[in-house]
């Protein structure tokens, strides 16, 4: 029996091997490392303790543990061929700090000193290991290319100030559930880095921005479109309306879109805006006939809890049942996840991911799921039961730049702060006229000696 | 813009409730042929207008070169079980009226009041002046 499991194995190895050759002759075009076979290929483990630190010495030990595994190839810290991931899990704090420490802090605050046995002893929340397919270094994978990287925004030809970066959008299309055939919509679509993502998921687009010089981009070689084009996807279609009023820009239709993807407007980096008039007296003037086709309509400012109101309401109206919207919030430590949050009743909350990105600052990508039909009639009642907690909720995720000044404007030594970056800010524009002049009589120089000759 | 987001595009100005579906005029036109895509066609059928679908053919077609293909004169797509015995010449040419066709330069008229929603580098500019809220 033992000679039959040999043999077996060892044909096992064989066919492998036969495989592995196959493949080798395919790719001996392509200029990338063929595979080596599995008993050749370099590895380490790396340890992951968020929260916790743990000597190398103790990493050690933890890597020892699995030396059941038994992989046949040679230890590699530096670019090994594969990389394992041992991943000890413990609860955080809304900080991103451990909600039981294994050290105590030192007298002033930062070297960590002995351990806490008590809280050295307590299980892990959990334990994952497994291999590395990606990541932002070691982000090749088997073809050889890193996807990522790829579709980093740095090699994007159209960008603007509120861009999303490409891992969290490919984060949210997914929790968004996009894939190939999906009807994807972004109701604040910006530049088009969201649907872009849902786009390289096999999705058909649709953005809607009232915004019309970002939807229309810097000329025709540097927008929304081109930036599809750049990774040969089929165009979006764009439409300049108002998510306020998408009741009236849009006829009664159907549910339409199997998901739902978007960073909605909240006054950080790029005002909401609304239809109307700016006029606080309520008067409206008539546009005359002969400006209207130039006329720039006017907008005015949208309250973020609207916004949200919105928001929700034409994604219960416009998804197919079990359907998601995806969206990000940001916001800071007042803010609980089981009141905060805007609600409505044809909508569930799936998942909330919170992403501590200061101190105090931090967003959430928050994924909704259409579980009830939407009724017409109730639309008031809909939009009015947003905020259970009162628009004091959409108050915490509104203006959160400001509210960051201000507060930073409280702590003390903020003036000097202050003071010594706008000297760095007039030294370096200065460096930078600086350079342009002798730039200019550099080439004016060049041109001279041109000349001369 | 495509003949797919037309299909769901309406005016309400002034609240007029029979601003569905807008007239095409034509300045400049594209054409470009894509894949099919069945399953989304069909996915999508049901929720379009097919009345308002074959007008806008008729008002864009002579601007296109080539010609667009010819569509039912009526077609019930509302049935999803349906919709899968069509037979695939007319898919196709669903799917090329649907996906393949971009208006450029135009105007979107709103069949009730005649306010002209100008269409420019193929994206329609639907907001309302602030005296047509």
């Amino acid at each position: 029996a033992e000679a039959e499991a040999e043999a077996e194995a060892e044909a096992q190895i064989d066919s492998e091997l036969d495989a592995q050759a196959k493949y080798n002759k395919d790719t001996e075009h392509n200029n990338h490392n063929p595979i080596k076979p599995y008993h050749e290929r370099s590895w380490k483990i790396t340890i992951h303790t968020l929260g916790s630190t743990y000597t190398r010495q103790e990493q050690n030990e933890m890597r020892s543990k699995f030396s059941f595994l038994q992989f046949p190839g040679p230890v590699q810290m530096k670019h090994p061929d594969d990389e394992y991931l041992f991943i000890r899990e413990v609860e955080l704090d809304a900080m991103g700090g451990a909600v039981y420490p294994r050290h105590c802090k030192g007298e002033d605050g930062k070297t960590k000193k002995e351990l806490i046995p008590e809280n050295d002893a307590r299980p892990p929340l959990a334990c994952y290991f497994g291999r590395v397919l990606g990541n932002g270094t070691l982000g090749r994978n088997w073809r050889g290319s890193n996807r990522l990287f790829r579709y980093s925004l740095k090699k994007r030809t159209y960008l603007g100030p509120t861009s999303m970066d490409s891992e969290l959008s490919l984060i949210m299309t997914n929790l968004a559930k996009v894939q190939k055939g999906s009807f994807a919509f972004d109701p604040f679509v910006g530049t088009g880095s969201i649907l872009l993502t849902a786009a390289l998921r096999g999705a058909q687009t649709f953005g809607t921005d009232i915004d019309l010089r970002v939807l229309r981009g810097r000329n025709p070689n540097e927008n929304i479109v081109s930036n599809f084009q750049q990774y040969g996807l089929p165009p979006p279609e764009l439409v300049r309306s108002d998510n306020s009023i998408y009741h009236r820009h849009f006829r009664k239709h159907l549910p339409l879109f199997d998901a739902i993807v978007t960073d909605p407007p909240y006054g950080i980096r790029a005002g909401a805006r609304k239809s109307g008039s700016r006029r606080g007296d309520g008067e409206v003037r008539p546009v005359l006939e002969e400006y209207r086709y130039d006329h720039v309509a006017q907008t005015r400012p949208y309250a973020v809890s609207d916004v949200m109101a919105d928001l929700l309401n034409v994604a219960a109206m416009t998804l197919v049942m079990g359907g998601r919207l995806t969206y990000v919030i940001p916001s800071m430590l007042d803010f609980n996840e089981e009141e905060d949050l805007p609600r409505h009743d044809c909508l569930k909350v799936v998942s909330v991911c919170y992403q501590p990105l200061q101190t105090e600052l931090g967003r959430r990508t928050v994924t909704m799921e259409k579980v009830k039909e939407y009724d017409d009639r109730k639309r008031d009642e809909y939009l009015e039961g947003t905020w259970v907690n009162g628009p004091q909720s959409a108050e915490k995720v509104a203006n959160i730049r400001e509210r960051l000044i201000e507060a930073a404007k409280k702590k003390p030594g903020y003036e000097e702060k202050a003071a010594w970056r706008k000297q760095k800010r007039k030294e370096t524009k200065e460096a930078k006229k600086r350079a342009k002049l002798e730039g200019a009589e550099r080439s004016q120089f060049q041109v001279n000696q041109f000349n001369r000759r | 813009m495509r003949l797919l987001t037309h299909n769901f595009l309406k005016s309400n100005v002034k609240g007029t409730e029979n601003g569905y579906p807008l007239n095409i005029e034509v300045t400049t036109i594209n054409c470009e042929e894509s894949p099919l895509d069945k399953l989304f066609l069909l996915n999508l059928l049901p929720k379009v207008n097919y009345p308002a679908l074959r007008t806008a053919v008729q008002q864009i077609s002579q601007h296109c070169v080539p010609p667009l293909p010819e569509i039912p004169e009526q077609l019930d797509v509302s049935d999803k079980e349906s919709n899968q015995n069509l037979d695939h010449e007319t898919l196709k040419n669903l799917h090329r009226v649907l996906f393949d066709v971009y208006l450029i330069e135009g105007w979107l008229v709103c069949p009730d009041t005649g306010r002209k929603f100008p269409v420019k580098e193929g994206i329609p500019n639907m907001i309302l002046h602030e005296d047509e809220i």
